[in-house]
């Protein structure tokens, strides 16, 4: 018994443990390690040094300016689209015919499935501030309003719509799945109770939901802090400074500078906040509780 | 992409021809491995090493020899010069170094301290029939800690083109145009009067746009800093140099374009297609780039023929900023460098030295519209027929080298960023002076002296 235990347990956790290890502990120690050197360009290490610290801490001035431009791209990603967004194309595709909410998600889902250089490009495109063009195409061309430049009026909205685009589909996916586990009698019952449709989202959907919220909320803060695909090749951090979300500033510094050392040390700080935000969020949300066993359990 | 598949295929030519010519079994190929960016203006840079080694093959046919050379080109799609030797770095860190790579002269420092770029002066100084003719200036371009650690590989001449068709809309009449080059050249037009003529054709809705730049880092913006009196490199201790004066005038005057709608704000955001097209199409008055761009303006549709393009364009210098001072130009060479540690460093070396040849620098010269390294190939007639070529050389007279420090593509980098913060209207020109030199106080430490 105490062997088949054992065998159960290699079996159903030694594969997540494996790449848990060679995915993350490996590449956090290999990161420590380069932190504490002075690894440059040519990737030689000649010393064990704190002086990537002291810099990070006492010596980037860029370093506020990066961190709210994070914060605000996190949260209005999250609040906007990815938690937001994801919920109410949810509800919506749900509500309606199935065909047609199928329909509706296949497109929400699109940006997802494209390659991110062409979602790029397109975008790259549909905000170009010449006649060219789509948008002021449409806008200008068509309604005769003057010419807009999204990337230098509004860059962090911008972002924002860029990875909202993609990012509401997750949501959007899971948020549907779990509206369809709700058993049909509690919408049926609320029905006969008089509930119209706003009553019923808010006292049969969201309670029977809250996990999926939770997780996704969680799931994409995380993913949004380290992310920086789409805004490097749509706005690559500019105009200035306007869109350098901290996990773009750790690239650039290390790759484009050729600072790998300091790089490194700026990416240990991340996997700390990544952390100490997964972990605070979990406990704010009781995720505890809403994943403990089932009291009833069938055989 | 044409030209990259014209490459591949005289790269598999040679292979080809390499293996046809040695019919003895025990024949042995020497392959060379070439490390060279993916550049469209300039795919004879391994294209040359290719027809270098074809020229070794046939040589060693007409001797008898079973030895073949071929040659095996690694093209790196990377954006630009500085990213490329950020990946040739990395690569001969983990022991994949090339033979031989073709870098931005400014990075030979980096790879010379890095153990990476083969001194060469013994090499040079044993074989004058390859290195005999090369236009000395060249050779300051290649040279660090007074020793020289790459073989010029071009040369170019870069300017501002200006649309000598918008002046004459203004009224200008054509003895003001015609001589206007020659005016920058003496002294006798700042760069700020170009401003001011600039907005008179933006204001009077002649052009779109006054002055435009290219969207990203390059060595363009070093002749506008040095037409404001900035050094660079301080020429005594090696170090680079931030003089913080000519800094801010030079942040001022792009302050002013921007803020007088003869530079658009957003012109570091704006694509190079954007950037090139508004200039092909007649949209723009000045548009700062080099000799390379004009094959591309006669596909746009400006006249191939001498005189009808320089009626319609002009070449100039920077403009110095006081009157009586000097324009600014800069050339920018690209070159070959050997890996020191290769085991095939003799034959790299030759093959670069057969590349630098007159009759095979002429054929990236003239394809490529890039000046030439050899004195000589002037007199040659593909080159000295080529107008284009012929009319950008004597800008060469005002050009200047970046220097050749280890981090001076960081200093460049800083200094566009600088500047762009500055156009944007995000920094006021003394904030950009702060910015500036922040930001090299943190990113080069002692290496750079401000002043």
């Amino acid at each position: 018994m105490r062997a088949r235990r054992r065998a159960d347990l290699v079996l159903f956790l030694g594969p997540a443990c494996v790449l848990l290890l060679l995915f993350y502990v490996v590449p956090v120690v290999a990161d420590i390690a380069i932190a504490f050197s002075d690894m440059g360009r040519t990737l030689q290490m000649t010393e064990a040094t704190t002086r990537n610290f002291e810099r990070l801490f006492a010596g980037d001035r860029r370093l506020t300016e990066v961190a709210s431009v994070t914060l605000l791209y996190v949260f209005g990603t999250l609040a906007l689209f990815n938690v937001t967004y994801g919920l109410l194309l949810a509800l919506m595709t749900t509500a309606v015919h199935p065909r047609a909410g199928a329909f509706f998600r296949t497109v929400w889902l699109l940006p997802r499935m494209s390659p991110s250089v062409v979602y790029a490009l397109l975008w790259a495109w549909t905000i170009d501030p010449t006649e060219t063009g789509l948008l002021n195409q449409v806008l200008h061309g068509a309604l005769g309003l003057p010419l807009i430049d999204w990337m230098n009026d509004s860059p962090l909205l911008l972002i924002v719509f860029v990875n909202g685009f993609v990012g509401a589909s997750m949501g959007m996916i899971i948020f549907t799945s779990a509206i369809r586990a709700i058993p049909d009698h509690l919408f049926h019952a609320a029905r006969a109770d008089g509930a119209g449709g706003l009553a019923i989202v808010r006292h049969v959907i969201l309670p029977s939901i809250r996990w999926p919220l939770s997780f996704v909320t969680i799931y994409q803060t995380l993913s949004l802090l380290v992310s920086f695909e789409y805004i490097w090749l749509v706005t690559n951090g500019g105009p200035f400074y306007d869109t350098m979300v901290y996990a773009l500033y750790v690239y650039k510094r290390a790759f484009e500078s050729g600072f790998y050392a300091y790089g490194a040390a700026m990416a240990l700080v991340l996997v700390a906040v990544g952390a100490v935000a997964a972990l605070a969020m979990w406990r704010f949300m009781d995720m505890r509780a809403l994943m403990q066993r089932p009291r009833i359990e069938v055989h | 992409m044409k030209r990259t598949s014209f490459l591949l295929i005289i790269a598999v030519a040679a292979v080809f021809t390499a293996n046809l010519a040695a019919p003895s079994a025990g024949a042995e190929t020497i392959t060379v491995q070439l490390w060279s960016r993916a550049d469209r203006s300039g795919p004879d840079r391994a294209g040359n090493i290719v027809r270098a080694a074809a020229l070794l093959n046939k040589q060693f046919r007409a001797a008898g020899v079973e030895t073949r050379v071929a040659v095996e080109v690694h093209e790196n799609n990377a954006r630009g010069y500085d990213g490329d030797a950020l990946a040739l770095l990395k690569a001969f860190a983990v022991g994949r170094g090339p033979d031989l790579f073709v870098a931005a002269h400014e990075w030979v420092g980096e790879f010379a301290e890095a153990g990476y770029a083969m001194d060469l002066e013994a090499h040079i100084e044993d074989h004058p029939e390859y290195y005999g003719d090369i236009i000395p200036a060249l050779w300051e371009a290649v040279r660090y800690k007074g020793r020289r650690y790459a073989i010029p590989q071009d040369s170019e001449v870069r300017m501002l083109f200006f649309n000598k068709e918008m002046l004459r809309r203004a009224g200008k009449d054509d003895a003001f145009i015609d001589s206007l080059p020659a005016r920058v050249d003496r002294g006798e037009v700042t760069i700020w009067d170009l401003s001011r003529l600039a907005k008179e054709l933006v204001d009077g809705g002649i052009a779109k746009y006054g002055i435009l730049h290219r969207p990203n880092v390059g060595p363009d913006f070093l002749m506008t800093f040095a037409a404001f009196g900035m050094r660079f490199a301080d020429p005594t201790s090696g170090k680079l140099l931030l003089e913080t004066g000519p800094l801010g005038e030079a942040l001022r005057w792009f302050a002013w374009n921007a803020e007088n709608g003869v530079t658009p704000r957003n012109n570091t955001s704006m694509s190079w297609d954007a950037v090139k097209r508004s200039w092909y199409d007649g949209r723009t008055f000045i548009f700062h780039n080099g000799v390379w761009n004009v094959p591309e303006q006669i596909r746009a549709g400006w006249p191939g023929e001498e005189a009808a393009y320089f009626r319609r364009a002009g070449w100039m210098h920077v403009p110095p900023s006081k009157l009586g001072g000097n324009p600014a130009n800069l050339s920018h060479p690209i070159v070959y460098c050997i890996n020191p540690n290769s085991p095939r460093r003799a034959l790299a070396a030759t093959l670069a030295g057969i590349a630098s040849l007159h009759y095979f620098n002429t054929i990236h010269a003239v394809r490529t519209f890039h000046t030439a390294i050899n004195h000589g190939q002037a007199a040659m007639p593909a080159y000295r027929d080529h107008w284009a070529l012929a009319a950008a050389t004597p800008l060469l007279a005002r050009a200047s080298f970046m220097p050749n420090h280890p981090l001076f593509g960081r200093y460049n980098a800083i200094l566009f960023k600088g500047l762009q913060g500055v156009e944007l209207g995000r920094l006021t020109p003394e904030e950009g002076v702060e910015f500036i030199t922040d930001e090299m106080a943190f990113e080069l430490g002692e290496e750079v002296i401000v002043r």
